[in-house]
């Protein structure tokens, strides 16, 4: 069985033994009770487990159950099976809310939205021959045909994730002196990369990691904060759905930091990813100059030279360091180094990546870190290529469908501007910041012999 | 031809703990022997017998399973279950650590040194293989992690001439890796071992590929040339020329392959070192026979663990066990 997560997650003890759960982040709890008495346990027809005491007593036993809340990609997961890690995640889920829509009052009825994401509607486009545009209107109509309210783009969120990514950086460069951590600013956009920096690297890394939201989860806070303001609904009765080009985007949904507890709903409710959508639509599209994952380095890069150092930079000239999946921008002036970034993708440049920073020898100030070699067009949960066609054909079609798109520059984007100054100005920075910011936490590793196999 | 095994010293090098691997250096002068006691031993020749000439008991946490020196015999490599392996450089008589790689989520297997002397792969029980770079200025970079095989890597090995990398694994396969535009990749997979396959060992041509392994038998690998050779240079094809069964009463452990005579050793579960040589050879290169020339049933009290033939002495032998002795043996091929 092949995981569909990121090559980065796939690096832990995953298998379908089940080990004592000692580096289970969320092990289940178990209810002991004192006694000397040997039970046996039954299995019934349904596949129901049930207790038999020595006095024949029969008490139903309790399923164990894993939710992909609970998880985290931990290295302690009782089993790999996708089903498990994913059962709340699908396009089923999404059928079912539409179905019961259908079924109940017009007071108990979600309103249904969907997020799509550039890399996805790529992905179609090159599946089905057609243009990104072409993809996203006819995927609206298919959606809203089904009962979806409303079809938006995640490249319209991922302006605020940029702009607020700008932002980001100047203030870390600015106080670079006094904070050792605040450079270099690593990206966030990617949950894989996250979950293992989380994991593996822990305290050490996460002060390097940029608190922006991604795209994803910036419409999260969008949909669920200001769209649902303006309708006059309440964030519960909103069923947010996007369509991501990888399944690390439903862990991301899932984490604890992206629940809302007040109104006991999740910020995106369910992300399938773009091989589950089978029919394709369209609607108001955003591009953006730069990568395939987003264009964080490229945005970053030509706000921080012309706000810090007053330089225009209209092309990024990339230099290949170790191979494709790992490039250099510079920014110099009469021989000095003023700006220095990179676009680090895949595990093997991930690893020497963070050697070097743990060694104090990285000389960036800023890296977008990506966990699929090539960047999110290349992620797990995109379109796989036709029987005559390889995956390096597909993926340069794929790259040049998005590229194709009309860009627009977050700064000078007029909707975004408004946007930001009607919701989150308005709310003040207090209640903005977690809007649009997030935070990380370390995960314990419990290394213990029990679980060793030889 | 029948040959025979004569003991020339045993060693107690890590009491009360597994010796579980043997290395010459490449001047077939010093040995380096390391063990569950986490520390490495370097030993060298003084007079008749063999002394201990430097203990590096601080590298690491865990058991070290495997230690390998760099082809230019500077440098020595150790790859523990603490995860890490660590790269020492040889100072006169002294080693000093250099650096430690990091990265494997848990217990490093093996660890070994491409001919060139600026690759290193390492494996480990998190199923995968890492292929690192060295610069000239001893700096150590990951160059690619290929995940090949779905459980524990016992054994890497490089081809003696090309930049060929092979595993082995609890999967059962062996796995041959190429680098393809700038990545490494698993350019074939070998199966038909029953059950885990400890270790491997090229001959010292390069073409054919020894495998040994818990079902009891040592599998020889031929590469199959497609008609004129090897046109399209991307695919490697091998194919299983001759099994040698019903030698071994337990898990073969380890192989070697001597480059100075081509005779092949294994480390058997058994406690018994044997010796298998090859028949005439022109007969029929696509069916290779190998006879077993040298059995010494209980070269140690306890499981041999490794086994390696000195490069440079035709005949020496180095041998480990589960006891934490090491024993050094002369092979005759004929006695």
């Amino acid at each position: 069985m092949a995981s569909h997560f990121s090559g980065v997650l796939k690096l832990t003890d995953l298998d379908d033994f089940i080990t004592p759960s000692q580096a289970c982040v969320k092990p289940v709890k178990v209810e002991k009770k004192q006694g000397r008495s040997v039970a046996k346990i039954q299995i019934e027809d349904d596949g129901s487990y049930f207790q038999v005491d020595q006095d024949g007593q029969r008490q139903k036993l309790e399923k164990a159950k894993i939710t992909l809340n609970d998880c985290l990609a931990c290295s302690g997961c009782i089993t790999s099976a996708e089903s498990v890690l994913i059962t709340q995640q699908s396009h089923e889920e999404l059928y079912r809310v539409l179905r019961q829509n259908k079924q109940v009052s017009s007071s108990e009825q979600k309103v249904v939205v969907v997020s799509v994401s550039p890399q996805s509607r790529a992905s179609l486009a090159a599946h089905y021959g057609l243009s990104s545009s072409e993809v996203a209107r006819r995927l609206t109509s298919f959606l809203k045909n089904l009962g979806v309210h409303h079809v938006f783009d995640t490249g319209f969120s991922r302006s605020f994730s940029l702009l607020e990514s700008q932002r980001e950086f100047l203030e870390r460069f600015r106080r670079k002196e006094v904070d050792k951590k605040a450079l270099p600013m690593l990206a966030s956009a990617c949950p894989g990369w996250i979950c293992y920096a989380e994991k593996t690297h822990g305290e050490f890394i996460l002060p390097y990691i940029s608190t922006t939201r991604s795209p994803q989860q910036m419409m999260g806070s969008l949909v669920k904060g200001y769209f649902a303001s303006q309708k006059g609904v309440s964030p519960q009765q909103i069923y947010h759905v996007t369509v991501m080009p990888c399944y690390d985007k439903k862990l991301e949904a899932s984490r604890p930091d992206f629940y809302l507890s007040k109104y006991e709903t999740r910020e995106v409710d369910c992300v399938i990813t773009s091989g589950d959508t089978y029919q394709i639509d369209s609607y108001e599209l955003l591009g953006h100059a730069g990568s395939g994952s987003g264009g964080y380095l490229h945005h970053i890069y030509k706000h921080a030279a012309k706000q810090l150092f007053g330089v225009e930079v209209d092309e990024l000239t990339y230099k290949t360091i170790k191979n494709k999946d790992f490039q250099e921008v510079t920014l110099e002036k009469d021989g000095q180094v003023l700006l220095r970034f990179a676009a680090v993708y895949g595990f093997r440049n991930i690893q020497n990546l963070v050697q070097k920073l743990k060694r104090g020898k990285s000389q960036y100030h800023f890296v977008e870190v990506m966990a699929c070699p090539s960047g999110s067009l290349n992620g797990g949960g995109q379109l796989k290529p036709s029987s005559d066609q390889t995956n390096k054909e597909l993926l340069q079609q794929v790259e040049e469908l998005y590229h194709g798109e009309r860009t627009s520059v977050p700064e000078q984007d007029s909707r975004v501007a408004e946007l930001y100054q009607s919701w989150l100005e308005s709310v003040g920075k207090e209640i903005a910041r977690p809007l649009l910011h997030t935070q990380y936490h370390a995960v314990e590793k419990n290394t213990n012999g029990l679980s060793i196999k030889w | 031809m029948k040959g025979a095994l004569e003991l020339l010293q045993r060693v107690s090098a890590h009491p009360d703990a597994r010796c579980w691997c043997v290395a010459w250096s490449p001047s077939g002068t010093l040995l380096a022997s390391c063990g569950g006691d986490c520390a490495i031993k370097i030993w060298g020749k003084e007079g008749d017998s063999w002394e201990c000439k430097c203990v590096m008991a601080d590298g690491h946490q865990r058991t070290v399973r495997t230690v390998a020196w760099s082809p230019c015999g500077k440098y020595l490599a150790s790859a523990s279950f603490d995860a890490t392996t660590c790269i020492w450089k040889k100072t006169n008589d002294d080693f000093e650590s250099l650096t430690v790689l990091e990265g494997h989520e848990n217990e490093v297997k093996c660890v070994t040194w491409a001919p060139s002397g600026n690759l290193l792969a390492t494996c480990s029980r998190d199923k995968s293989v890492w292929i690192w770079e060295v610069d000239e200025e001893d700096e150590y970079e990951c160059v690619s992690v290929v995940n090949s095989h779905t459980q524990d890597v016992k054994h890497v090995v490089w081809h003696p001439t090309q930049e060929l990398l092979a595993s082995a694994g609890y999967d059962n396969k062996v796995c041959i890796y190429k680098e393809v535009d700038d990545d490494w990749e698993c350019r074939a997979t070998l199966e038909g071992h029953e059950s885990t396959v400890w270790s491997l060992a090229f001959d010292p041509e390069g073409q054919r590929l020894a495998s040994c392994s818990d079902d009891r038998t040592v599998k020889i690998w031929k590469k199959s040339t497609l008609g004129d050779g090897e046109s399209d240079s991307s695919d490697e094809s091998w194919k299983c020329v001759c099994t040698l069964s019903g030698f071994h009463g337990r898990t073969i452990y380890d192989v070697a392959w001597c480059r100075l005579t081509g005779a092949l050793a294994t480390a058997c579960g058994d406690d018994g070192v044997r010796v298998f040589k090859e028949e005439d050879p022109t007969v029929d290169p696509e069916q290779p026979v190998f006879f077993m020339s040298a059995h010494l049933p209980k070269a140690h009290g306890q499981d041999v663990n490794c086994v390696s033939w000195n490069p440079k002495e035709a005949g020496l032998l180095a041998t480990c066990s589960d006891n934490g002795e090491f024993a050094i043996w002369k092979y005759n091929s004929d006695s």
